[in-house]
C-alpha cells in the first residue's frame, strides 16, 4: 500500500511538472503573439482575415434561424403597439407623399443643372452587398463579419453603408469573409461636416452606442438635431454620406447618434470608393507621403 | 484526484466533448444575437465552459485545449492574438490550484468562485488591451461583460451539467 502511495505521488508530481511546463510554453507563445500586435506587425491581421473564412459556413448556417427567431420575437413584442404604430405610419405616409412630389421635382431640376454645368457623376457603385454573419471584438472593439471577401472583389479600407448611413470600413479581408470596423469603435475617426453650417470636424467612436464630435472650429454653432455627413477629407469615405445626428450638447462634449441602424444590422453595401488611382497608392513612401 | 482513465485518450470521442462544446460556444459568441446592446455585452461563454469542465473533468481540458480554443476565439472575434489564450490558460491554472477549496460544495459556491475568477480575468484582459492599444480604455463595457458573464454562469452550467451526465 505504501509503495503504491509513493508511486501515485510520483505520477502526480510528474504530471504537475509537465502541466507547469505546458503552461509556461503556451503563455510564452501568447505573449509573443501580443508582442507582434503591440509592435504593429501586419501578420496577425492577415491571419485573422483568413481564419474567419473557416468559421463562415457555420455562422451562415446558424444565422438564418437566429434572424427568423429574432423577427418572430419582434413581431410578438410589436402586437400590442400595432394600432398606435398603424396610426403613426398613416400620418408619416401622408407626409412622405408630399415629400415625394418635391423630391421628384428636385431630381429633375438637379439632373438638368448637372448636365448644363457638366458636373461629374457622384454615384458610387457597390462592390458587394453582404449579410452580417457575425459580430466581434467582445467588450473592446466594435466590428462585424460580412459574408463577402476578396473573392467578391472586397478590398481593405472600403466604406460600408446600410440604407440609412455609414456603417464603417473594411479592415480584414479573407476570401469569403470581411471584418468591418464600425464607426462606433474606439479606433474609428470619421472626417465629417455639419449639414447646416458646413463646419468640418471629426466623429470619434467611443466603444459605446453613441459617438463624439471633436475638433469643431471655434465659435461654430451646433444644435441638437443637426445632421452630420462625411466631409470626404482623408479620401477614406466619400463625401455627403449620412453619419450621425447630434443628440446632446453638454459643455464641450457633443454626442452623436449614428444614422445607420447599427443595432439591427442585416444587409450592408461595400462601396467601391477608391479616390486615389492605383499607381498613386503604389508609389506611396513608407511614411505615407505620396510622391 | 481524477485517475488516468478519465483522460481524453481513454475516453475516445466522448472525451473530446468538452473541447467540442467549448468550440461551439466560441462560435455562438460570434453570432449577431439580439440587438446591438446584447452584442456589446455577450457573455464569455467559453470562459464559463472552461471553468465548468476544469471543475468537473480537468483532464479533458488540458492546457493545449485551452490554448487552441483561446487562439480560435481571438482569431474569430478579431481581438489581439493572445488575449483569450491568456484568459483561458489562467482559468485552468486558477481552477487546478483552487479546486481543492471548493470541490464538493454547493452550486452557489461554484458560482461565487467563478464570478471572483472572472472579475480578475476581465481585469487582466482590460490591462492587456490598454497595453496593446496604448490608451486607457473605459471600464464600463468590460464591467458590463463581467456582470453578464457572471449571471449567465448558472444557466450555461446547468446545460453543461446535463450534457456531462448524459455523455460522460
Amino acid at each position: 500500500m505504501q509503495t503504491s502511495g509513493v508511486g501515485d505521488r510520483g505520477v502526480r508530481f510528474r504530471r504537475g511538472a509537465r502541466g507547469r511546463d505546458a503552461f509556461w510554453l503556451y503563455m510564452g507563445i501568447a505573449l509573443a503573439m501580443l508582442a507582434l500586435e503591440i509592435f504593429g506587425s501586419g501578420i496577425p491581421r492577415q491571419i485573422r482575415g483568413y481564419a474567419n473564412d473557416f468559421v463562415a459556413p457555420v455562422l451562415s448556417l446558424f444565422e438564418g434561424p437566429i434572424r427568423a427567431s429574432q423577427a418572430g420575437l419582434e413581431r410578438l413584442a410589436g402586437v400590442g403597439d400595432i394600432y398606435l404604430e398603424n396610426q403613426q405610419l398613416r400620418e408619416e405616409n401622408d407626409r412622405l407623399r408630399q415629400w415625394r412630389v418635391a423630391a421628384q421635382r428636385l431630381i429633375l431640376e438637379n439632373e438638368r443643372l448637372s448636365q448644363i454645368l457638366k458636373v461629374p457623376e457622384r454615384e458610387i457603385p457597390p462592390v458587394a452587398t453582404a449579410n452580417i454573419i457575425g459580430v466581434g471584438g467582445g467588450a473592446f472593439e466594435r466590428s462585424v463579419l460580412l459574408n463577402a471577401g476578396s473573392g467578391d472583389g472586397v478590398l481593405v479600407n472600403l466604406p460600408v453603408v446600410d440604407e440609412l448611413g455609414l456603417v464603417g470600413r473594411t479592415i480584414e479581408v479573407g476570401y469569403l469573409t470581411t471584418r468591418v470596423l464600425l464607426i462606433t469603435d474606439l479606433n474609428s475617426r470619421v472626417p465629417v461636416r455639419l449639414e447646416r453650417t458646413n463646419a468640418v470636424a471629426i466623429a470619434e467612436g467611443l466603444n459605446e452606442p453613441f459617438m463624439r464630435l471633436r475638433f469643431m472650429p471655434v465659435n461654430s454653432s451646433v444644435q441638437v438635431g443637426d445632421r452630420i455627413l462625411t466631409s470626404g477629407h482623408g479620401s477614406l469615405y466619400p463625401p455627403d454620406v449620412p453619419v450621425a445626428q447630434v443628440v446632446s450638447i453638454e459643455d464641450d462634449i457633443i454626442l452623436l447618434k449614428p444614422s445607420s441602424s447599427l443595432d439591427t444590422l442585416d444587409f450592408v453595401r461595400v462601396m467601391d470608393y477608391r479616390p486615389l488611382p492605383p499607381e498613386v497608392v503604389e508609389t506611396e513612401d513608407p511614411e505615407g507621403q505620396t510622391n | 484526484m481524477a485517475g488516468p482513465r478519465q483522460g481524453i485518450a481513454f475516453m475516445g470521442l466522448a472525451g473530446l466533448m468538452p473541447l467540442l462544446v467549448s468550440l461551439l460556444l466560441a462560435m455562438l459568441m460570434l453570432l449577431p444575437l439580439g440587438s446591438g446592446i446584447a452584442g456589446y455585452a455577450m457573455p464569455h461563454l467559453v470562459m464559463i465552459a472552461c471553468f465548468y469542465w476544469l471543475s468537473w473533468r480537468p483532464l479533458l481540458m488540458p492546457y493545449g485545449a485551452c490554448m487552441a480554443v483561446g487562439l480560435l476565439l481571438d482569431l474569430w472575434l478579431g481581438v489581439p492574438l493572445g488575449v483569450n489564450i491568456i484568459m483561458l490558460l489562467l482559468t485552468r491554472l486558477f481552477v487546478l490550484n483552487q479546486l481543492k477549496h471548493y470541490k464538493g460544495k454547493n452550486r452557489g459556491v461554484y458560482w461565487a468562485v467563478f464570478s471572483a475568477m472572472a472579475f480578475m480575468l476581465f481585469g487582466i484582459s482590460w490591462l492587456i488591451m490598454c497595453a496593446v492599444t496604448g490608451t486607457i480604455l473605459s471600464v464600463d463595457a468590460i464591467f458590463l461583460q463581467w456582470l453578464v458573464t457572471s449571471f449567465s454562469y448558472a444557466p450555461v452550467a446547468f446545460i453543461l451539467g446535463r450534457l456531462r451526465r448524459w455523455i460522460l
